[in-house]
């Protein structure tokens, strides 16, 4: 059983080196009762694979899931650099 | 005047293929070339590899790349190069392109770049083998994107890492981790070869803005930190217009 204080990084080392995930933009944020998952993912699987991943390494944990899908619509405006 | 869009981390796999697609059919009306700061794919796989090139081939602008950490991780990092050549993007390491565009003359240099931190909070070539072999990837790195800017004549010079080259643009990340971001030693790189941009990527969670202590603009591209399919900059102004309607 991994301790409070090694959690995070137990969870965020998962999220990295998993072969079905390698995401390491996920924050993982301890609450009374439960974890709080944010960041953002390129694809609705992609959050689905983390939070079933998370649930099936860490079955006590009870997760929030905040994790965003990266919007990929054209932009509007130009910066111009000086 | 230039225009270039830029993107990066886009982590592509057979998820995402057709995601960026609709913003990408409209850049050639928008933006005169396509930079893209590291991590294409997932895995980097060469399965991962022909879904990014064919999500971002053939768009009628030049498309100019580096690879990022991400690629590396199947240690297949050549084939990966190769597939996306194959489709007609270019790959930079520690090299360099240049790109005629409205008469002008743009130069890109790139490089994957690699970790260390930064002044203050920066690793030391000393001690245990393992430190030094990292701190001396890190200063390679930054050699190859140096020599490769000084080596091209034009009017706009571009450097492309995937590593970022400051830390303020990795503002909203763990400080903890702003060694494994990026080095002091590619921003060095930059303001001693002098460019008119630098963008990078990799750090999801930071800024978007920052200059190199030379004061080279320097841009965050990750796709999570811009939030749409690409950002794009103006160059060689002639006059502002910050409207993209008509950029061609």
């Amino acid at each position: 059983m991994t301790n409070d204080t090694d959690l995070e990084a137990e969870i965020q080392r998962l999220l990295t080196e998993h072969d079905r995930i390698a995401e390491q933009g996920i924050t993982v944020q301890r609450r009374d009762h439960l974890v709080v998952l944010g960041g953002e993912v390129e694809s609705a699987q992609r959050r689905d694979e983390i939070c079933r991943q998370i649930s099936s390494h860490f079955p006590e944990l009870e997760i929030t899931c905040d994790i965003g899908i990266t919007r990929a619509q054209a932009p509007s405006e130009v910066e111009e650099i000086s | 005047m230039i225009r270039i869009a830029a993107v990066g981390d886009v982590h592509v796999d057979k998820d995402v293929v057709g995601r960026y697609r609709p913003a990408l059919e409209e850049l050639p009306d928008r933006a005169d070339a396509l930079l893209i700061a590291g991590d294409l794919t997932r895995h980097g796989t060469v399965d991962e590899a022909k879904c990014f090139a064919q999500e971002f081939g053939g768009l009628g602008v030049p498309v100019v790349v580096v690879l990022g950490n991400h690629d590396h991780q199947s240690d297949q990092q050549d084939e990966v190069t190769k597939t996306i050549e194959d489709a007609g993007i270019t790959v930079l390491e520690g090299a360099a392109t240049v790109l005629e565009i409205r008469g002008h003359r743009l130069g890109v240099a790139g490089t994957k770049g690699f970790g260390g931190g930064f002044a203050g909070a920066c690793a030391s070539n000393f001690g245990e083998r393992e430190m030094k072999d990292f701190v001396g990837t890190a200063e390679r790195y930054a050699a190859d994107l140096e020599r490769a800017l000084k080596s091209v004549e034009c009017d706009a010079l571009v450097a492309l890492t995937h590593y970022a080259p400051v830390p303020e643009t990795l503002v909203g990340e763990p400080l903890e981790i702003y060694a494994f971001l990026g080095c002091y030693q590619l921003g060095r790189s930059i303001d001693a070869a002098g460019a008119a941009l630098a963008l990078h990527g990799h750090a999801h969670h930071g800024s978007e803005r920052g200059r190199t202590p030379g004061g080279v603009p320097v841009r965050n591209v990750a796709h999570p930190v811009i939030k749409q399919a690409y950002n794009v900059y103006q160059l060689l102004s002639e006059e502002v217009d910050t409207t993209l309607i008509g950029a061609r």
